[in-house]
């Protein structure tokens, strides 16, 4: 186990992890220990926001996972986060009992408004936590898993594989639309109001989930570290490269696509399970392509194969959005919309890129200067 | 090393300390009343929600030009929820909390008034929502002052059956919450007429469809059997154009079956040829044809605003300009921006509408208008060929529906919006 | 009362030779027929119909321009005196027309009068109206629509009108239909047992849905009618049978028409994706560049040469072309062409540039749909047996099988084809045997492009005019192309028409969503199957 750790944990990594447990320390407490008069409280509108950001950077991570290392470009990421955030709202749902407009004690509103008789049967279970859980694992990872069985048993690649996952998440976006599905239709699920009975409205429920967004976004983040450090990661990387000639070693590429992809989807699930309580709606806009291509543009803005930069570059592209929606409504599409250009021509490896290439400038500064020999930089790992 | 980590745990705080700087930086502005406006800028939404921006900046302007509200300027805070409905309680959220508005005046769908309505409530502010709605709803901090069903639907049906015969029905609709709840009350509303089964046709369609052909071609079939048919739809906008264009080719007449709409307004049909349209029909509280001098006026000066002599105004500004003028005789009355007090105060304030009433805000948070029933003329617009006698009263709660027939929204008196008149309780409150 | 009308009608059957001996028309009359007119300005719409039956039962030829009038919304009332009068614009100011001497009676501000309002009841009795009065029409045009009319009011009183028209018709299409319209008002009527059969066999031959609305109609509603009833209840059967068999035909059809819609918003894409591997995340902005570029072009047209208007297609396309052609070389040269070899990185950039060209839209014209008219060859549709053909669908897929012959013309044979096919296949080769490939790389992408915006100008006849337009076809598109195999242009078109049609024929049983969602997952088992899609193209030169 601690080899395992040690293996995993390079400069970066530690780094990351110190910068999420200052997250989940500092934030909570300023937002409330620290009186809202102060100059350093945060607010909860802030609270909420960074819980939301540490989501979507756990989903960039899982992007990461295939697309940075196994060289899988799934456009239809975003489908495995709604499933997870399904998952978590269908047990909301249920947790509001008859607080529901029209008070009845098991059927969700807009059932009772639709007419519908009695809860259909796949919401059964759904008001236990401990199955609600396991399904943000379970649902992801089985659609993954089967979808991947199918898909690189038949060595579907490419951009062929690109746009069937778009397809997959297209049609599962036009099925949660439906009514009749019993998910709420274009509504979705809201309204929610408590969570293992804390109020989600409440400020402490807020930090709390803040708080369980850090550790999900260090524990997906660390398997990742693991499996990629690991023999195992080497030949994923080596499927990546040279799918073929891997194959032709020997190795069951299949299996070891499948395997990445499957975790991949649950990881994505949790993000999504994290996401619904704290934005406070689920509903089949979360399936669309656009949303899943979002994503992608996300890993590729933080550095693709580095796991650290897509969590970064999840983060720093919706606070830019947050940021831009508010100050420029008017012209925030033109400013994002540039940035992802110039984001690619100039920034190939992201921000991870940008990183070390200042580092690499940096070092033939001193190199020069103080002709003291620097390490070579450790950016190999991101190519 | 260290300084490589260093840098990263920078890169990483900074954006922590970016947001909070961003809070600090949003201080109080001196003297202003700050009001919201929480319609999407982008996406598929803009091309409905920014004209309602735009109103909202008018009337805004105006008022300030009156002098403001409270000896205070009025300020407009525009943010861009980007159609998308998380985005939409976020917003609200930062609007509330950050930019401390006075008000909210914004959504457009019925999903981004569900993602918001938590927020108004946990934070305690109002939101005036313009939108022609399903009902079902009627929720302390919002105000809605668009039409409930009995506002629109069912005068609009009544109409066609009275007037102009119909027998037989095609309910046809984009798959969502409106229409679904728009058909449901208008079916069991039918059936109570006593039109059978067999003469009702439901037909959903996903958003944004654009290939009409076989649909078009199962109405002109349905409405060959004999019997006086008549389409009432509640397709959403977007897929109205192609709707209409694939109507007008096939050759389906108004004469023939009239197709009563109501989310077709002047806004959408600008973007059709309305001759092969003329005769068909939408149900709305306001046409921009209305022929009052209230109207006028308030045209013109929408169109100066706009610099647009040919901009046309439509039913969901005219909710807009009553709830914000609603909105600002509140506030004088209780004499402060508090959303308690001004809550309080707003019920049974009267303002004039553009149709020469006056319209009442009612103790359920819904309005008295009048139902007018226009038909489409060659330019676009609407001729008035009906119109309720006086005003009628939104009904929150539909009576035609089993599960809301016994509930009752009053925030005067009962201080609930979903009292059961049967088991004498407030629904809500899970008692 | 029959007798009454019987003898209207020798009136208005004489009434030509009548007008040539009499010129003017007794003053007496027209003082009646005047008062008629007048009482248009008043009362309610069911006093109105009223009054437009009192009007078509005088049969004075005079009515039907008021009548026509009064349809087209050009009857007004000046206020000041509450006259009747037929206007026509100009410019600013409306011209009057006195409605029964047809003189001349000065301009008047829109503001001065009021319209005389029309709602679908009238409507029907003004039509009805018409109908019976422009039976003998001089033009064939309108003595068919007369017909049509008179077939949809079933007026049991324009019999007469009708025996004395068919008896002077020689066209034999109008003829036609005067004798279905003749069946049609018999079925209503007090006639013989005997001459109602005759008639429902007159609307068996017709055969359409309005021959069977009037035939369920009696066999519904007649129950006491016996035999009648019995005979049009048979009578509707056959009908439908002989539709359930169009049904078929007219599902391929629809199927084919959405297919040539997909083909046409694919084929762009089969160019910069399929042939280039350039993930063109902005096709669609392409394709919504041309929607506008046509909406500018009418624009232009209507307000500086409006008899053009029929024409702004043709000035549109060309330009489409060259606009949506020169930004996909401005995106090529500017972005792609650093990115060769990133397939992945131009989907990033090339989405983020999607999202800058809506916004630049959306600043410019603003966020509403705007107003792109059908030319009037386009208006309209074709009927074919009981089919209903939009003329604009039939358009759509004409042009779009000619562009996708084009295009096949140009890359299969002629120089700079060649040069496309070279360059994807071995750019290296390429290269060095001359061929400047940065060049070529900068031209396909242009056309690739330039196709999307002709699209563009074709689906804005269809649909929305906004600045999502794009959006709602990128997903599509990508489909198409991808089922039809990455590469090949015959894979988008047997892709495109396969995914109409399956479309077409699942949206009856399933309805319009789970039809497409059906599509979607049979596209993904497919691709299963055939993991290059349906014409995957063999050797090396995919290995990418």
């Amino acid at each position: 186990m601690t080899s395992v750790l040690s293996r995993s944990l390079n400069r970066h990594a530690l780094a990351f992890l110190a910068a999420l447990a200052v997250i989940a320390v500092v934030v909570p407490v300023l937002n409330l220990a620290v009186p809202e008069t102060s100059a350093f409280h945060v607010p909860t509108y802030a609270v909420a926001l960074i819980g939301k950001y540490l989501c979507f950077a756990l989903l960039a991570v899982s992007i990461d996972l295939i697309w940075g290392y196994c060289g899988i470009l799934s456009l239809g990421h975003g489908a495995f986060f709604a499933l997870g955030g399904y998952a978590m709202g269908m047990y909301l749902m249920r947790q509001i009992g008859d607080r529901g407009v029209y008070g009845d004690p098991v059927l969700p509103d807009f059932m009772v408004f639709l007419n519908w008789g009695e809860l259909p049967w796949y919401w059964y279970g759904f008001d236990q936590f401990w199955f609600a859980c396991l399904m943000v694992l379970v649902v992801p990872g089985l659609l993954a898993f089967v979808f991947g069985w199918f898909a690189f048993r038949s060595r579907v690649t490419g951009v062929y594989l690109s746009i069937i996952t778009q397809a997959l998440t297209y049609a599962l976006m036009l099925a949660f639309f439906r009514n009749n599905m019993g998910f709420g239709g274009n509504n979705g699920l809201t309204d929610f109001k408590d969570l293992l009975g804390f109020d989600l409205q409440s400020d402490e429920t807020r930090a709390g989930l803040l708080i369980a967004s850090c550790v999900a976004l260090a524990t997906g983040f660390l398997i990742c570290r693991a499996i990629v450090t690991s023999r195992f990661g080497k030949v994923i990387v080596a499927i990546r490269d040279a799918e073929s000639r891997t194959r032709f070693l020997g190795y069951r590429v299949e299996a070891y696509k499948l395997f990445v992809f499957t975790l991949s989807a649950c990881l994505a699930g949790v993000a999504g399970a994290l996401y619904v309580p704290q934005v406070g709606i689920i509903n089949p806009s979360e399936f669309a392509p656009a949303n899943s291509i979002e994503a992608v543009i996300w890993v590729a803005v933080g550095g693709r194969g580095t796991l650290v930069g897509p969590a970064i570059g999840a983060a720093l592209v919706n606070f830019a959005k947050t940021w831009l929606t508010g100050s420029f409504p008017e012209i925030w599409l033109f400013v994002l919309g540039g940035l992802f250009v110039v984001v690619t021509l100039f920034l190939p490896k992201g921000i991870m890129g940008l990183a070390g290439t200042l580092r690499g400038a940096l070092s033939r500064f001193r190199l020069k200067a103080g002709g003291v020999a620097v390490g070579e930089p450790s950016t190999k790992a991101a190519e | 090393m260290s300084s490589n980590s260093l840098s990263l745990r920078n890169l990483a705080a900074a954006v922590v300390v970016g947001i909070g700087v961003l809070w600090a930086s949003a201080v109080q502005a001196a003297d202003t009343i700050k009001v919201g406006i929480l319609h999407s800028l982008s996406g598929t939404m803009a091309i409905s929600e920014t004209t309602l921006k735009d109103a909202m900046l008018m009337l805004i302007e105006e008022q300030n030009k009156k002098g403001g509200l409270l000896g205070k300027k009025l300020e407009p805070v525009v943010v861009d929820p980007a159609s998308n409905w998380p985005l939409f309680a976020e917003k609200a959220r930062e609007l509330i909390e950050k930019d401390k508005v006075a008000a909210v005046f914004g959504c457009w769908t019925s999903v981004s008034r569900k993602s918001v309505l938590p927020v108004f409530e946990e934070l305690n502010s109002i939101l005036f929502y313009p939108v022609q709605y399903e009902g079902e709803e009627s929720q302390r901090n919002v105000f809605y002052t668009g039409a409930a069903p009995n506002q629109q639907a069912i005068p609009a049906v009544d109409y066609l059956m009275n007037e102009e015969g119909v027998k037989r029905w095609v309910l046809a609709g984009t798959d969502y919450v409106y229409p679904r709840t728009t058909n449901k009350i208008l079916e069991a509303y039918l059936i109570s007429k006593g039109v059978p089964k067999e003469d009702i046709m439901i037909n959903y369609t996903p958003f944004g469809h654009s290939d009409w052909q076989t649909i078009v071609s199962d109405i002109k079939k349905f409405g060959s059997a004999g019997k006086k048919t008549a389409v009432v739809s509640t397709i959403n906008g977007d897929a109205n154009v192609p709707f209409y264009k694939e109507l007008g080719n096939q050759g389906i007449k108004a004469e023939d079956i009239p197709v009563v709409a109501f989310s077709v307004g002047e806004e959408e049909l600008a973007g059709i040829d309305t001759k092969p349209l003329v005769g068909h029909l939408a149900a709305w509280n306001y046409f921009q044809s209305v022929d009052t001098p209230e109207n006028t006026d308030f045209v013109k000066k929408w169109q100066a605003f706009t610099k647009d002599p040919k901009r046309v105004s439509n039913d969901p500004m005219e909710a807009h300009m009553i709830g914000f003028n609603m909105w600002v005789k509140a506030v004088e009355k209780a004499g402060t921006t508090d959303p308690d007090k001004v809550i309080d105060s707003i019920v049974g304030i009267k303002v004039p509408n553009l149709s020469g009433g006056m319209s009442e805000m009612l103790p359920n948070h819904h309005i008295t208008k009048p139902v007018l029933i226009g038909e489409v003329q060659d330019d676009g617009q609407f001729e008035i060929v009906w119109q309720t006698d006086g005003l009628v009263a939104g009904d929150a709660w539909s009576d035609h529906l089993p599960g809301s027939k016994d509930l009752k929204a009053d925030w005067v008196d009962l201080k609930c919006g979903n009292y059961n008149t049967v088991t004498k309780k407030c629904g809500g409150k899970g008692a | 009362m029959i007798v009454i009308r019987r003898f209207q009608l020798i009136a208005l059957a004489l009434l030509p030779l009548v007008a040539l001996v009499l010129t003017p028309p007794s003053a007496a009359h027209a003082d009646t027929l005047d008062a008629l007119v007048q009482k248009l300005a008043s009362g309610g719409f069911s006093a109105r119909a009223k009054v437009v039956d009192e009007l078509a039962a005088t049969g004075d030829e005079r009515v039907s321009a008021v009548l026509e009038a009064l349809q087209g919304g050009d009857l007004f009332t000046r206020k000041s005196d509450k006259r009747v009068f037929i206007t026509r614009s100009a410019g600013d100011e409306l011209t009057l027309v006195d409605p029964i001497s047809g003189q001349q009676a000065g301009t008047a501000p829109k503001s001065a009068l009021k319209k005389i309002r029309v709602n679908n009841r009238l409507r029907r009795a003004i039509r009805a109206a018409l109908g019976s009065l422009t039976l003998l029409n001089p033009d064939p045009a309108k003595r068919l629509a007369a017909a049509e009319a008179v077939f949809k009011s079933r007026d049991a009183n324009a019999l007469a009108a009708l025996d004395t028209a068919i008896a002077k018709e020689t066209n034999a299409g109008v003829k036609r239909a005067l004798e279905e319209a003749r069946a049609a008002a018999l079925l209503y009527s007090d006639a013989p047992e005997t001459e109602k059969i005759r008639a429902i066999a007159v609307l068996q031959t017709r055969g359409d849905r309005d021959a069977l609305a009037l035939l369920l109609g009696l066999a519904g509603a007649g129950k006491d009618a016996g035999a009648v009833a019995e005979v049009a209840t048979s009578s509707a059967a056959v009908i439908e049978r002989n539709l359930a068999a169009w049904n078929t035909v007219q599902n391929i059809i629809y199927g084919v028409s959405l297919g040539s819609v997909l083909l046409l918003a694919a084929i762009g894409l089969a160019i910069t994706f399929g042939v280039m591997g350039v993930i063109n995340m902005a096709h669609g902005e392409m394709v919504m560049l041309g929607a506008y570029t046509t909406f500018t072009v009418q624009e232009i047209i209507r307000l500086s040469a409006p008899e053009l208007f029929d024409y702004s297609l043709f000035f549109a396309l060309p330009l489409a072309f060259m606009i949506a052609g020169a930004v996909g070389i401005a995106i090529e040269r500017g972005i792609i062409r650093w990115l060769y070899g990133r397939p992945l990185e131009t989907l990033l950039a090339t989405w983020g540039l999607s999202l800058i060209l809506q916004q630049a839209i959306r600043s410019i014209y603003g966020p509403t749909n705007r107003e792109v008219g059908n030319p009037s060859w386009m208006a309209g549709s074709l009927e074919v047996g009981s089919l209903t053909l939009t003329y604009n669908r039939l358009w759509i897929i004409v042009f779009s099988i000619a562009v996708f012959a084009v295009l096949l013309l140009i890359l299969k044979h002629t120089r700079f084809g060649l040069q496309v096919r070279a360059v994807t296949q071995n750019r290296e080769m390429a290269g060095s045997m001359g061929i400047r490939t940065g060049r070529v790389d900068a031209l396909t992408f242009g056309l690739g492009s330039g196709i999307a915006g002709i699209a563009g100008v074709a689906l804005s006849q269809i649909d929305n005019v906004s600045p999502n337009l794009g959006q709602a076809y990128i997903i599509d598109s990508f489909m198409v192309v991808v089922f039809g195999g990455v590469g090949n242009l015959w894979g988008t078109l047997v892709g495109a028409m396969t995914l109409g049609i399956a479309n077409k024929f699942l949206e009856p049983f399933t309805g319009a969503v789970l039809g497409k969602i059906l599509v979607l997952v049979m596209i993904i088992l497919f691709i299963q199957k055939r993991p290059r899609g349906l014409f995957a193209l063999k050797g090396r030169a995919v290995e990418a």
